[in-house]
């Protein structure tokens, strides 16, 4: 709000012999880029509503006429199918705190790794880094049949555990890439000053770098968090009893032989859009937070 | 005088469990996968050693080929589209009014798994029914585009959809590294009398340029080894038109029973992936080393 | 402020470490100990309870009732979607972890399993009598069952009766009575015939009934069966058909992009007059709850129609038998395996129709069942059917299936010739042999 005032007071400070007509296309120049930006706001929050819709169609309607077309009766018989048939609540359970810890183990590991490659000096460092780079490009499917050989022969088939240890690795080098970008941007002063004081690293890794890097944990949380939310093909590999399966899973539910049940579908991926959305909220508050917090410290 | 940073047993305490997880559950299955390369195995049978045999085929492949050519293609696509997302991140990212509220709402369909996804612009792209073609009706078109049906467009309508589904993705990063940058550095410049765009060519650019460096990797490499919308959109089709690398792979290994070749197929992936990394990196070195 | 944040993430951490410890162990534990002394029989299928309900209550039904026979025996089940179960059957052949009882396709996608010994023969409790003439043999490989079926699919072609009383039409019974049907429903901009052709096997329906039309069933069978070549004169003849087709405007428009599901919506919601699809779709036009009946009545079928001057008759059908059950060669429970799979197949024919409007492979006797008419004209027409041709794509071996649909992608989209059609597959199918 203040930023506005700013922003326009740079403006006709530096525009004042012809203030009024830049003050002018200044404005058309804002309306065109709100419009714009309204715009765009539209097209990302459509699906959103869209899915909506959707979920509340019967499968003649899903396939039927315009896709925009608002249900003509609303099916919320679809919510209570989706609830009921299988164990949505199970799976529900398993998604919460499967991604919650495959989250959590991956950033700290991650900030591990960036931090010991980016702040402390060893040779192999570069090394190390290339390994993450390059399983980064490694194509899940090539993995899958040999991953499924290993996990079966050290008992871990329908175990959570491969869930998360397949999670946790598989986004170790996004998130490290990720993070490795930002440190780099990261002033070193603070580190080197604590090293000076005689600072264990431990303690400057976790007093001083995790802190000052929350802005970022909380972006790659987020991105982590979306990937394993909406993963499915280790849980459909990996796990075959119903404790262990997880929301994406549970779509499967509704796919038929022959036929597929759309609107059953629809109410499954709102079900489990809703807790991933309100987890997106508060944790995308903590990158401005953060940032805000930072600079009042620095 | 740097002692304590090079430490050796903190090091290895910081790194080894990370590196552990990938050598176990990336590397030793790759290895392994680039192992059945050398077989002649449906994936059901018994295995037989063939030796090079799959990659001299994989050379002389048309359609390996072809396929690779179309992720290369939806990998420049999803480069330069990086610039769009970095303008709209600047613009929310300089404290306009509502940039808090936009800001999330431009990353709501990133949450979206990919069902719902290809769910959503299968139905766009409906040749009676569809958003699309309603649209272009709107505007007088009457000879409306069947596009995923169309073998020369169906490649680059599907692209939509894909570099669309990452643009979350980006901007969360970008807002995040523009937000990074210190407001004393902004606040000073303003002072001096520079304009907005001055500040984001001149100071926000060059300081989130290690970041962009990150992000172009991130895109190039995602994009060859794609695989998610288009399989489930258009499978490949029609007739190949719109087959990737890892769709091709995927075919291959899961439903036409090669998995020596399908295997062979990821690992070609893999060094082309390899090579393009090296050569991003070759190609923007000179500015990484101003950077730091 | 900072340290709360610090503790927060490590708390996690911790408590992640020991969630991950505990449930290691504690899985290992129940997995031993919850077989107890009862033989433990693995089955997996794909009748999800939510998009499949009748078939999944017919078969937990009958688990039920055969646990409770024989008290040692527990069977555990695992369901997936379709994708997914094929998916995960790949990964489980290839790690030698198939489960004792499972689901497959016939020939073409059931002979790569039999030729790596994953399936054991069922000779001894598949017996011929039991099953419709054919169905059978789709599951033979050297005369030796390896899979008993479940269904039985034949494809006949719905039509919106509305729509044709509309213009006056009538279900026609020759060829050139459908191409004026198609013709006049195109000038009146009336999509005449829905088909899902991205999926392929449904555009390879129509070219298989073309085929058998022209040419008679022998014609296609021997071109796969080498006994015969792909570019005999009458499957040339009806790729050039396909082509008439396609330029008169039949199909809907995008069909080469279009899923099998999207297709049928046209039909469902009247924008299409036609839609050729097997049996299976039965239940949407006579007892899903879902579909209104006001629509129902308006579904009427009608055979294939007569080439003029054409080998094959009104009779035959495109179709077969959808899936069956498999033991797995390395189960070591194959005895008990085996009896379960061979009482479920006879309590499935016994239900099927009536609960889940499923055709089994097995005979039925319908005479004293309360079904919807339309099930009884079908199941009277497979009574007087003179020939059966296994959908092509499972007739073939994967990789020539693959050469096979996309060839018929690209004669429905105009991106090949008849005669190319004809030459391409038949290189395929002699480069196999």
């Amino acid at each position: 709000m203040s930023e506005v005032s700013t922003q326009s007071s740079a403006a006709t400070t530096l525009s004042a012999p012809h203030k009024t007509k830049k003050s002018y296309l200044n404005k058309i120049g804002f309306g065109f880029l709100y419009l714009i930006l309204g715009l765009f706001a539209v097209i990302q929050i459509y699906p959103l509503i869209w899915l909506l819709f959707f979920s509340l169609k019967t499968n003649q309607e899903v396939f039927g006429m315009s896709p925009f077309s608002l249900p003509q009766d609303p099916q919320w018989g679809n919510y209570t199918k989706a609830w009921t048939s299988g164990n949505i609540g199970v799976y529900f359970f398993n998604s919460v705190w499967i991604t919650v810890l495959s989250v959590a183990l991956t950033i700290i590991l991650a900030s591990f790794v960036t931090f010991a490659v980016t702040r402390m000096s060893w040779k192999l460092s570069g090394l190390v880094l290339g390994l993450f780079l390059v399983a980064y490009m490694i194509p899940l499917h090539s993995t899958i049949i040999p991953l499924f050989n290993m996990y079966n022969s050290a008992n871990l088939i329908d175990s959570p555990v491969s869930i998360v240890l397949s999670y946790t690795a598989f986004n170790l080098p996004l998130t490290i890439m990720i993070l490795l970008g930002f440190y780099r941007t990261f002033p070193r002063e603070i580190e080197e000053a604590a090293v000076m004081d005689g600072c264990s690293v431990h303690r400057i890794f976790f007093r001083i770098t995790l802190p000052m890097t929350v802005p970022v944990l909380s972006t790659t949380a987020i991105i982590n968090m979306i990937y394993n939310w909406n993963e499915f093909v280790f849980v459909n590999t990996f796990i075959s009893s119903d404790n262990w399966k997880t929301l994406t899973v549970g779509i499967n539910n509704f796919v038929g032989q022959y036929l597929t049940d759309w609107g059953a579908i629809g109410a499954t991926l709102v079900i489990s859009i809703v807790p991933i959305l309100l987890a997106f909220l508060f944790l995308s508050d903590k990158i401005v937070e953060g940032m805000a917090a930072g600079s009042v410290k620095g | 005088m740097k002692n304590v940073m090079s430490n050796k047993y903190v090091i290895a305490l910081y790194t080894l469990p990370a590196l552990l997880l990938i050598l176990t559950l990336i590397y030793i299955p790759i290895v392994l996968s680039g192992y059945y390369g050398f077989m002649d195995w449906d994936g059901i049978g018994e295995m037989t050693f063939i030796g090079l045999d799959n990659y001299i085929t994989l050379i002389q492949d048309k359609l390996f080929w072809t396929s690779t050519y179309h992720s290369f293609l939806l990998a420049i696509f999803s480069t330069a589209s990086l610039l769009l997302y970095l303008a709209i991140s600047l613009v929310l990212a300089s404290k306009i009014k509502g940039s808090d509220l936009l800001r999330k709402i431009y990353l709501i369909p990133m949450l979206l798994s990919s069902v719902a996804i290809a769910q959503l612009w299968m139905k766009i792209f409906d040749p009676t029914n569809g958003m699309a073609n309603k649209l272009l009706e709107m505007f007088g078109v009457e000879n409306t585009p069947i596009w995923l049906a169309d073998p020369d467009i169906a490649l680059y309508a599907i692209f939509i959809p894909v570099i669309w589904q990452f643009a979350g993705f980006y901007i969360l990063i970008y807002y995040a590294a523009l937000k990074n940058v210190p407001d004393e550095i902004i606040e000073a410049a303003k002072i001096d009398g520079a304009s907005s765009l001055q500040i984001a060519y001149k100071i926000k650019l060059p300081l989130i340029s290690g970041i962009f460096k990150v992000t172009i990797m991130l895109a190039v490499v995602g994009s060859l080894k794609y695989f998610d919308l288009i399989y489930v959109m258009t499978g490949g089709g029609p007739n190949g038109a719109s087959e990737v690398m890892a769709s091709y792979m995927y075919k291959e290994a899961f439903k036409l029973n090669n998995f020596g070749y399908g295997s062979a197929i990821g690992f070609g992936l893999l060094v082309i992936a390899l090579f393009m990394t090296w050569l991003i990196s070759k190609l923007t070195k000179s500015k990484d080393d101003v950077q730091f | 402020m900072k340290k709360k944040a610090f503790s927060s993430v490590m708390t996690l951490a911790l408590a992640g470490g020991l969630i991950l410890g505990g449930c290691s162990s504690s899985t290992g534990s129940n997995g031993e100990s919850s077989s107890g002394d009862k033989t433990v029989v693995k089955m997996m299928h794909l009748w999800p309870e939510g998009s499949s309900n009748a078939q999944y209550t017919i078969v937990d039904d009958i688990i039920t009732a055969y646990e409770k026979e024989n008290p040692d025996v527990d069977i555990q089940t695992e369901i997936l979607g379709n994708e997914q179960y094929k998916e995960k059957v790949k990964v489980l052949s290839a790690s030698n972890e198939l489960p004792d009882v499972g689901i497959t396709w016939a020939a073409g996608y059931m002979k790569p399993f039999v030729d790596g010994k994953m399936f054991a023969p069922l000779d001894d409790i598949a017996k011929e009598d039991n099953f419709v003439a054919g169905t059978l043999d789709a599951f033979s490989v050297d005369e030796k069952p390896y899979a008993v079926p479940l269904e039985l699919n034949i494809t006949p072609v719905y039509y919106n009766k509305e729509i044709f009383e509309k213009y006056s039409l009538e279900a026609p019974k020759t060829y050139d009575e459908f191409l004026n049907v198609v013709e006049t429903l195109a000038d009146n901009k009336v999509t005449p015939i829905t088909l899902g052709n991205k999926d392929r096997w449904t555009g390879s329906m129509w070219y298989m009934y073309l085929a058998d039309r022209i040419g008679g069933p022998e014609a296609l069978n021997n071109a796969i069966n080498r006994s015969g070549s792909f570019e005999d004169p009458a499957l040339v003849q009806a790729a050039e058909e396909i082509d008439k087709l396609v330029k008169m405007g039949a199909f809907v428009k995008g069909y080469n992009g279009l899923s099998n599901d999207e297709a049928k919506g046209y039909f469902m919601n009247e924008q299409a007059a036609m839609y050729l699809m097997a049996t299976w779709e039965l239940p949407n036009y006579t007892t899903t709850p879902d579909v209104s009946q006001e629509f129902k009545d308006k579904v009427g079928y009608f055979k294939f129609p007569t080439y003029e001057g054409g080998k094959g008759d009104i009779d035959s059908y495109v179709g077969g038998p959808g899936v069956g059950l498999f033991v797995s060669e390395q189960s070591k429970v194959k005895d008990e395996a085996k009896e379960f799979v061979s009482y479920l197949v006879e309590e499935w024919g016994k239900r099927s129709v009536v609960d889940a409007g499923v055709i089994p492979a097995t005979v039925v006797d319908t005479s004293n069942s309360e079904l919807h008419p339309m099930y009884i004209d079908i199941l009277n027409d497979l009574g007087n059917a003179t020939n059966l041709t296994l959908y092509a794509d499972v007739q073939m071996s994967a990789g020539v299936a693959d050469v096979h649909l996309n060839q018929i992608q690209a004669l429905f989209g105009g991106q090949t010739t008849p005669e190319e059609f004809a030459k391409t597959q038949e290189e395929a199918l002699a480069a196999e042999k």
